[in-house]
């Protein structure tokens, strides 16, 4: 489909470490960027190196790079902080009559806990999108993703997260419905003592802060599963080297995606060996990648194939960039 | 003959007044037990981890401890008193 601004489209370039992710989501951007499309790129990996592939620094603030495309490296140490000071400054609007002290010296060791990378991964890419898509500044959404284990956790994120809201609404309205069952029967209003207070605890599902914010939780997550389970809007283009282990990674990476309802369109066939007379020393090699493509074609039926040939001189900057874009025309 | 009759008839009322009313007590005390338990799981459920559970996303937790005062309290209540549960359950049902 054709992006334009009120119907942004959104790109993530998956695939195992190495396999030339950055490389391929860069040109892709600089291709959609030339046809006039407003682009931005934006690398989700820790261990960036979309500024070396653009050959220019990049920070957290959008920077232009050529006409329409904007790159970002997201700055994980900035993400964190910022989703643990929401978290924290949520928890002490609540608790701040408890004078708690130091609260961000507690908070501070959730970075550590399972799951918070994650998050605050997802929370960004919420945020790109609604900075960047929502309000009109961006066609196009380019990800740069981190290597597949990651980058899946981060996908699955919303998935998982509305199983476990859907069930834990299911068992606050079980525990609303029999507090209400009370009130009815006695014909008062139902009271605790909480540290010495006497507090009326909330029996309707309107006025229970837990069941609230539940919705409000389901709400964000239902919107970003909404988009990136749009193939309308959202599409993955997986990254894959002409070798066995790449395409079984990959292959695990889109039955995963395929399970949790996103959608794979695209499958970059990298580094391509192409010798037009063979040494005997690389025939071996060249048999191993024949098969590995083959593989890769059973693998990914009715997927867009394209193939990018093992450049002689590693791509750096945005004219080497250009040489790409011929043979990524049919990715759109 | 009215009289009796009218004092039959406050007594029946009488009568079944606390009838309702005891079988008000025990239901509410049949609920309380219920409710004290789901909110109990729910208490669980959102802080498994700590004991060895498999809990929600981080952020699902975090977002909802700071209105679990409650629900906390049950939880604690109810550990304090996990080596009698057996016989809280059986003072529930009259076993003596």
């Amino acid at each position: 489909m054709t992006p334009n601004k009120a119907n942004y489209i959104i790109r993530f370039f998956l695939g195992k470490g190495g396999v030339g992710k950055t490389t391929t989501a860069a040109a892709y951007a600089l291709k959609m960027a030339m046809k006039g499309f407003q682009t931005y790129i934006v690398s989700l990996d820790p261990a960036h190196n979309l500024g070396d592939v653009l050959d220019t620094e990049l920070s957290d603030e959008p920077k232009k790079v050529y006409e329409n495309l904007w790159a970002i490296e997201v700055n994980y140490e900035k993400m964190i902080k910022n989703h643990l000071k929401q978290l924290s400054e949520k928890i002490k609007d609540i608790y701040g009559y408890l004078k708690i002290f130091n609260l961000e010296k507690y908070v501070d060791v959730l970075r550590h806990s399972p799951g918070v990378e994650e998050q605050a991964s997802l929370d960004k890419i919420i945020e790109i999108i609604r900075n960047y898509g929502e309000k009109n500044k961006a066609d196009i959404i380019v990800f740069d993703t981190p290597p597949t284990g990651l980058t899946l956790r981060i996908m699955a994120l919303p998935t998982i997260s509305l199983i476990w809201i859907d069930k834990l609404m299911e068992l606050r309205l079980a525990i609303l419905e029999r507090r209400r069952a009370i009130t009815k029967i006695t014909g008062e209003e139902y009271e605790v003592e909480i540290g010495g207070k006497k507090l009326k605890i909330p029996v309707d599902a309107a006025e229970d802060p837990i069941y609230k914010e539940l919705l409000n939780l389901k709400s964000e997550y239902d919107w970003i599963y909404n988009i990136l389970t749009d193939p309308n809007k959202t599409l993955i283009a997986l990254v894959i080297n002409p070798e066995m282990l790449p395409i079984l990674e990959a292959y695990r990476a889109y039955k995963f995606l395929s399970k949790i309802g996103i959608h794979t369109e695209y499958i970059i066939l990298n580094k391509v060996l192409i010798v037009r007379s063979v040494p005997e020393e690389l025939k071996p090699k060249i048999n191993e990648q024949n098969k590995a493509i083959e593989e890769a074609r059973k693998l990914f039926i009715n997927k867009i194939f394209t193939e990018i040939p093992y450049l002689p001189k590693e791509p750096r900057g945005i004219d080497d960039l250009k040489d790409i874009i011929t043979y990524i025309e049919n990715i759109s | 003959m009215g009289l009796i009759l009218l004092t039959k008839r406050s007594l029946l009322s009488r009568f079944s007044e606390v009838l309702k009313g005891v079988f008000a007590g025990k239901s509410v005390e049949y609920i309380s037990v219920e409710l004290r338990e789901l909110e109990n799981v729910f208490a669980l459920i959102i802080l498994g981890s700590f004991i060895g559970l498999p809990s929600p996303p981080t952020t699902i937790s975090l977002r909802l401890l700071p209105y679990m005062g409650r629900e906390l309290l049950v939880m604690t209540r109810i550990s304090e008193r996990l080596d009698d549960m057996l016989g809280e359950m059986a003072g529930l049902f009259d076993i003596t």
